[in-house]
């Protein structure tokens, strides 16, 4: 990739759409948005791809996820500036208002009780304190299967 | 990373799913943990992190254990 520049401002431009709109710009809009082609924007997205910067569904160039953002409804919503945005994990739930910094009210649900939980980031604590959030796979192994992580 | 209300929970699904259990962090653990890994994703300058990165924010975050090794 030769120009870099471009790289990092539609990555920053990804991210600006999900906090604004809560989901994730489609390649034909931020093609539009930098005055280049979809094709030319589809590239840019594969190699954000490959830097891991975000993640596109496997052979398509749909988002899935800018972490902590999920390009689809998840058990993880987040409540914060009077939108409502999904997480990709348990992590991810309290990386959304990390991001925003901003406080957030977040629907959650236990994995293995299905009991639905609500707790809160305000004034930069979180509540419900007795929560415990269970990371399955040492980090060497995070982007074997990022979906599993 | 999954939410559980306690760690019966975790084990019941790790035993459902025929899983090691894996690190364990309270909720405080992790807000702290996500507040230094996410609190400039928004920033244009942001380009994701080097390995010794990584390494800084796990020991800020006081993640020591070989879990966190990368």
């Amino acid at each position: 990739m030769k120009d870099d520049t471009i790289l990092w401002q539609v990555r920053h431009f990804v991210y600006a759409h999900f906090a604004d709109t809560t989901h994730p710009p489609s390649v034909e809009e931020t093609a539009s948005h930098f005055n280049i082609s979809a094709e030319e924007a589809g590239e840019l997205y594969k190699e954000l791809h490959n830097r891991h910067s975000f993640f596109l569904e496997p052979e398509t160039l749909t988002m899935r996820m800018a972490n902590p953002f999920s390009g689809i409804p998840t058990d993880f919503k987040v409540h914060a500036n009077g939108k409502t945005y999904f997480a990709n994990c348990a992590w991810d739930m309290l990386g959304i208002p990390a991001a925003l910094h901003c406080d957030a009210v977040i629907d959650a649900v236990c994995t293995e009780s299905n009991e639905s939980i609500q707790l809160e980031v305000k004034d930069g604590k979180v509540t419900n304190s007795e929560l415990l959030v269970h990371f399955p796979l040492p980090f060497s192994r995070w982007y074997d299967d990022l979906v599993f992580t | 990373m999954l939410l559980f209300q306690s760690e019966e929970w975790i084990d019941k699904w790790c035993k459902r799913n025929n899983l090691e259990r894996g690190e364990i962090l309270t909720i405080d653990q992790v807000w702290e943990l996500s507040k230094l890994w996410y609190h400039n994703r928004l920033s244009v300058d942001f380009h994701g992190r080097s390995t010794e990165q990584v390494a800084e924010v796990f020991r800020q975050a006081g993640l020591k254990s070989k879990f966190w090794y990368l």
